[in-house]
């Protein structure tokens, strides 16, 4: 989507010294580099905390950058075996399948009307439903409760699947309405005039050819839902019923004791996959937020 | 010229059909619209009545004007948390802005392994918050802290540093914490905004013999300062609503020294039941929002050509 890896290097066939091109290039990537080390340090921090036993880890006189004592699986299996991991996982994949749900089948309808429709007062519309992505939860969690609750939704995970397409609906319309007008119109025009419905001629004809689009719209919501962190904290309080985000941190901290080994392995093991989805439809996402700034 | 009047009058053609009633439009759109006003604008109303009432999560309220919002100001925790959101708003956009341009220009060429640069930088990001703030809360440990650690051993500092425990250390991990987690899409962000900089624009200026700040300022500023901007008001918008660092990280302490508005309605309003006071706390930030929004919604209004 982005052009970036498309760029040519600024001027490197112009230069007669490319000894300093290259050593441009290398401070650049040692720059780099050593920002990616901020980055990546909490999460390697992480992983030798998982597999660290409890001697070696809470004892100020050892190296706390490597292992001191053979490496255990105690921490994971203490996560699997003695809390609701697997569970908070099965609701968070609930909730986020159920989000994608209903944010598709709300926002699909609305983004392909604003983009191909004749509508008075589409664009905008299409401006005021984006504008209430701008309405942050912290503005909207204290009467939702109430909304909740007279929904009989109070501690469950509907709750969130009420909830949260608040977030990821005004957002997806507007990345959806993007994709559709990127549809030549012709290709639609074509299927009519072969004798298609227009409900065909989308059906068979838009949305195949959106559905870079559709994806990136699911993954968003998906992403969203298990991003959220405070409305499973308001709406949700049993065990139970926790998504991954909110029972991690939440249930392996009892009183003051923190079990800082199982933390780390329930913050990497749920983490890291949303990570690597929300990656693969990163351009998509940023075309989408970007918007018309970058045309 | 001749294809867009061909699709002009196509689309005419197209839109008579019978079988595609005029009001169908709509009918797509309501869907959606239901379950924003449902959900979104039924409950930011009924935010600002609880606001105006004195309802609590044992019984209704009855109205009683302005009184909330003069009840929560004599609070003091109240005072810090206005001033903690401002500050932390202010020093983390700051930072975001600076290090998110940054990292985009080092981005902007071409060198080996940008690819896996790009893919391990974005981390922070796409990690959910709650998560990624438990690392760092242990991070910050008050005795197995690995940055004290780190820190003493390359001869830094000479004795820990409580990191949440002292409040200049706190809302420094605070706000070091939610700019680490923003930069990532700040300088994606950017250097999509830098690649419509044409190569031979910064080419020429090169030529010219400007040097790199001037080159930046006067060439490159220009170009990116758009999108930057919506970028910023976006963020701006965000952090000053969010809570998730400030719940896990802190919890506000110590002693409410990085208590900020968010976290505190949820205090006030959840954990205290007092949902009108906590409606009452949340609402002080809403004038703020809505300048930022009506900012951000003309500025993207006037580049979509409305």
């Amino acid at each position: 989507m982005i052009a970036v890896h498309a760029r040519p290097r600024v001027g490197s066939n112009r230069k007669p010294w490319l000894s300093r091109q290259r050593r441009g290039t290398l401070l650049r990537a040692l720059a780099v580099g050593g920002y990616v080390v901020l980055t990546v340090f909490p999460f390697y921090w992480m992983v030798i905390t998982i597999f660290k036993a409890n001697t070696d880890l809470y004892n100020p006189a050892n190296n706390p950058l490597w292992f001191n004592a053979a490496p255990t699986f105690a921490n994971v299996q203490y996560l699997f075996e003695q809390t609701r991991f697997v569970q908070w996982m099965i609701n968070s994949m609930v909730i986020g399948v159920a989000v994608v749900a209903i944010t598709l089948a709300l926002a699909v309808p609305a983004g392909y009307a604003l983009a191909r429709l004749r509508l008075r007062g589409a664009q905008h519309l299409g401006i005021i439903i984006f504008a209430t992505y701008l309405i942050p939860p912290t503005l909207l969690f204290i009467p939702l409760t109430r909304v909740v609750h007279t929904l009989g939704l109070q501690n469950t995970i509907w709750s969130l699947v009420v909830v949260l397409p608040t977030i990821s609906i005004p957002f997806t319309v507007w990345l959806l309405t993007g994709f559709f007008k990127n549809v030549p119109f012709e290709i639609e025009e074509a299927a009519l005039v072969d004798g298609a419905t227009r409900w065909q001629a989308v059906v068979h004809v838009v949305l195949p050819i959106s559905r870079a689009g559709l994806a990136a719209a699911g993954m968003f919501a998906f992403a969203i839902s298990l991003q959220a962190f405070l409305y499973p904290l308001v709406f949700t309080s049993s065990t139970a019923v926790k998504p991954v985000t909110l029972g991690v941190v939440t249930d392996l901290i009892r009183g003051d004791v923190f079990f800082w080994g199982s933390l780390m392995a329930g913050a990497l093991f749920a983490g890291l996959p949303v990570a690597l989805l929300f990656n693969y439809f990163l351009d998509d996402f940023v075309e989408g937020i970007t918007g018309g700034a970058i045309k | 010229m001749v294809t867009i009047a061909q699709r002009i009058s196509a689309q005419q053609s197209y839109e008579q059909r019978p079988l595609w009633p005029r009001l169908a439009p709509y009918l797509l759109i309501l869907p959606a619209g239901i379950y924003v006003l449902a959900l979104i604008g039924f409950p930011l109303v009924l935010g600002i009545w609880y606001s105006l009432t004195d309802v609590t999560v044992a019984r209704d309220g009855t109205f009683v004007g302005l009184k909330n919002f003069v009840t929560v100001t004599r609070d003091p925790t109240f005072i810090l948390a206005v001033r903690n959101t401002l500050i932390i708003a202010v020093f983390a956009t700051a930072a975001k802005i600076t290090l998110s341009v940054a990292l985009a220009f080092l981005m902007l060429q071409a060198f080996p392994g940008r690819k896996l640069m790009r893919a391990l930088f974005v981390l922070p990001w796409t990690v959910p918050i709650a998560l990624s703030t438990i690392a760092w809360k242990w991070m910050f440990h008050s005795q197995y802290s690995v940055v004290n650690w780190i820190l003493l051993h390359a001869g830094v500092i000479d004795q820990n540093i409580q990191w949440l425990g002292t409040p200049v250390a706190a809302m420094f991990a605070v706000i070091l914490v939610s700019t680490w987690r923003a930069v990532p899409f700040g300088a994606i962000t950017v250097l999509a905004g830098l690649t419509a900089v044409p190569a031979d624009v910064i080419d020429a200026a090169r030529i010219d013999g400007a040097n790199w700040w001037s080159r930046f300022i006067s060439v490159i500023v220009p170009i990116i300062a758009p999108i930057l901007f919506i970028a910023v008001l976006f963020d701006l918008i965000f952090t000053l609503t969010e809570l998730t660092v400030v719940y896990l990280l802190t919890g506000g302490g110590p002693v409410d020294q990085t208590q900020v508005l968010a976290n505190y309605a949820l205090q006030v309003g959840v954990v205290g039941s007092q949902l009108g006071q906590g409606a009452a706390i949340a609402i002080y930030m809403l004038p703020l929002l809505l300048v930022l929004t009506v900012v951000a919604l003309r500025n993207i209004a006037r580049r979509e050509g409305l």
